[in-house]
């Protein structure tokens, strides 16, 4: 019996698979074609689509707050420290408001810099600026890019404290896809970092400030620990 | 949030394959009353209902890397798998439940064939739940019944011709004929 040819069977027998009055040794022969075949896992999937929204004619009820707690209690160990980020990604409204509040923390940035930074010339070609505050709104790093030397200086502004065999790193924070790292930051002082072409304002609109294993992230495609300051990266 | 947004559905649960808990609970907030009731319907007591919800929201947890958003909707792979655990439950304490022939979809019927048109919104239905409602209350209310209990009950064709005392050949016909006419209404809905 040659289903993947036969329409009309392959519906019929879709549907009595989703439906479950497919049974015994036909639902299993029915499951190694499915497991072979791109179409018939469509067809399946088509038939649960039409099929499922029954589950809703039993009508909704609200489970107790303890099912929760027992849940949550179980995937504890293998929640993502970075959830952070994920979630962040998904917040289409943070997004949208970083481009608003971008030009008053650039104009800000520059202010915060005249006075705090003496030193630091006008910058005149691209430039961009960042603060990176902590969960406290307190700034502790100003990040200057200077997009024509490929380069940027991370200068703290404040002395926090960082656990002995641990490490600073820097990220750039894209609006899709993985932080990249930037490098590491000594925890007073100031460093001086390559800029590479990912991290600019456009492409990664966000930088953060990790706490991690000494000598950095010991995962390439991203950070382990958690997050210690963040700020959004603009264009002066 | 309501459930009757895929695309809101899709979103968190890609962010769940990443194990971001707080998508994960967005996701449980919104799916879960839906997906309770279900599975309180199929299972009648609540300590058992609970217990498979919790061990379906682990899978989720667990195995939303491998849902594919091409095959089906968010709410059809977490309902799958609701139901998958549900059937498990049935057959490890195997007991016989009370199947509640009569009261099953009668709230739903009754409240398409109302002339008002609160009742349908009062059950909060999505809006696939409501075009297959529709159709349904388009098949006589034997053949709805016989496709209700395979699905809901887990119960093969003899068992539903014992349930609705009718002969073998009759419910085979009833069932692959009441699928036939959901496909084909579902699709004159979805063009319309």
């Amino acid at each position: 019996m040659n289903i993947q040819h036969n329409e009309k069977l392959r519906d019929l027998l879709s549907a009595a698979y989703v439906v479950g009055t497919l049974r015994g040794g036909a639902r299993r022969r029915f499951e190694t074609y499915m497991q072979n075949s791109a179409l018939i896992q469509r067809e399946v999937g088509e038939w649960q689509d039409r099929l499922h929204p029954m589950a809703e004619f039993a009508g909704a009820v609200q489970p107790p707050t303890r099912l929760w707690n027992a849940i949550e209690k179980r995937i504890k160990g293998s929640a993502s420290p970075w959830s952070f980020w994920i979630s962040l990604h998904n917040d289409l409204a943070f997004w949208r408001g970083l481009g608003l509040v971008s030009t008053t923390a650039a104009c800000l940035l520059v202010a915060f810099l005249m006075t705090r930074a003496p030193d630091t010339t006008a910058p005149s070609a691209t430039s961009y600026v960042a603060m990176l505050a902590d969960d406290k709104a307190q700034p502790v790093i100003v990040i200057t890019g200077d997009a024509s030397k490929h380069q940027l200086v991370a200068k703290l502004v404040s002395h926090p404290s960082v656990e002995a065999g641990k490490s600073l790193e820097l990220w750039a924070v894209p609006a899709k896809g993985n932080p990249r790292s930037l490098g590491l930051v000594s925890a007073d002082g100031t460093v001086t970092l390559p800029l590479p072409e990912f991290a600019t304002p456009q492409s990664a609109p966000l930088l953060a400030v990790t706490l991690e294993p000494k000598g950095g992230s010991p995962n390439p495609n991203g950070p382990t620990g958690p997050i210690l300051f963040k700020g959004a990266w603009v264009q002066i | 949030m309501s459930a009757d947004n895929p695309q809101q559905l899709k979103t968190w649960l890609a962010a769940v394959a990443k194990k971001d808990s707080q998508s994960f609970r967005l996701l449980y907030d919104a799916a879960s009353p839906k997906l309770f009731g279900f599975v309180l319907r199929i299972l009648i007591k609540r300590e058992l209902a609970e217990e498979v919800l919790q061990e379906a929201f682990v899978s989720i947890w667990n195995n939303a890397a491998s849902y594919q958003p091409h095959l089906a909707a968010p709410m059809t792979w977490m309902t799958t798998i609701v139901r998958n655990k549900a059937f498990d439950m049935l057959r490890k304490v195997n007991d016989t439940v009370e199947i509640d022939n009569d009261s099953f979809d009668k709230e739903v019927m009754d409240a398409l064939e109302s002339q008002d048109p609160t009742p349908i919104e009062s059950l909060q239905l999505t809006d696939d739940a409501k075009a297959l409602a529709r159709c349904f209350s388009r098949l006589e209310g034997l053949h709805r019944q016989a496709i209700a209990l395979a699905f809901y009950h887990d119960l093969s064709h003899s068992e539903v011709a014992e349930q609705l005392k009718q002969p073998l050949g009759t419910i085979k016909t009833w069932i692959r004929r009441g699928l036939e006419r959901l496909k084909l209404c579902l699709t004159k809905l979805e063009g319309a």
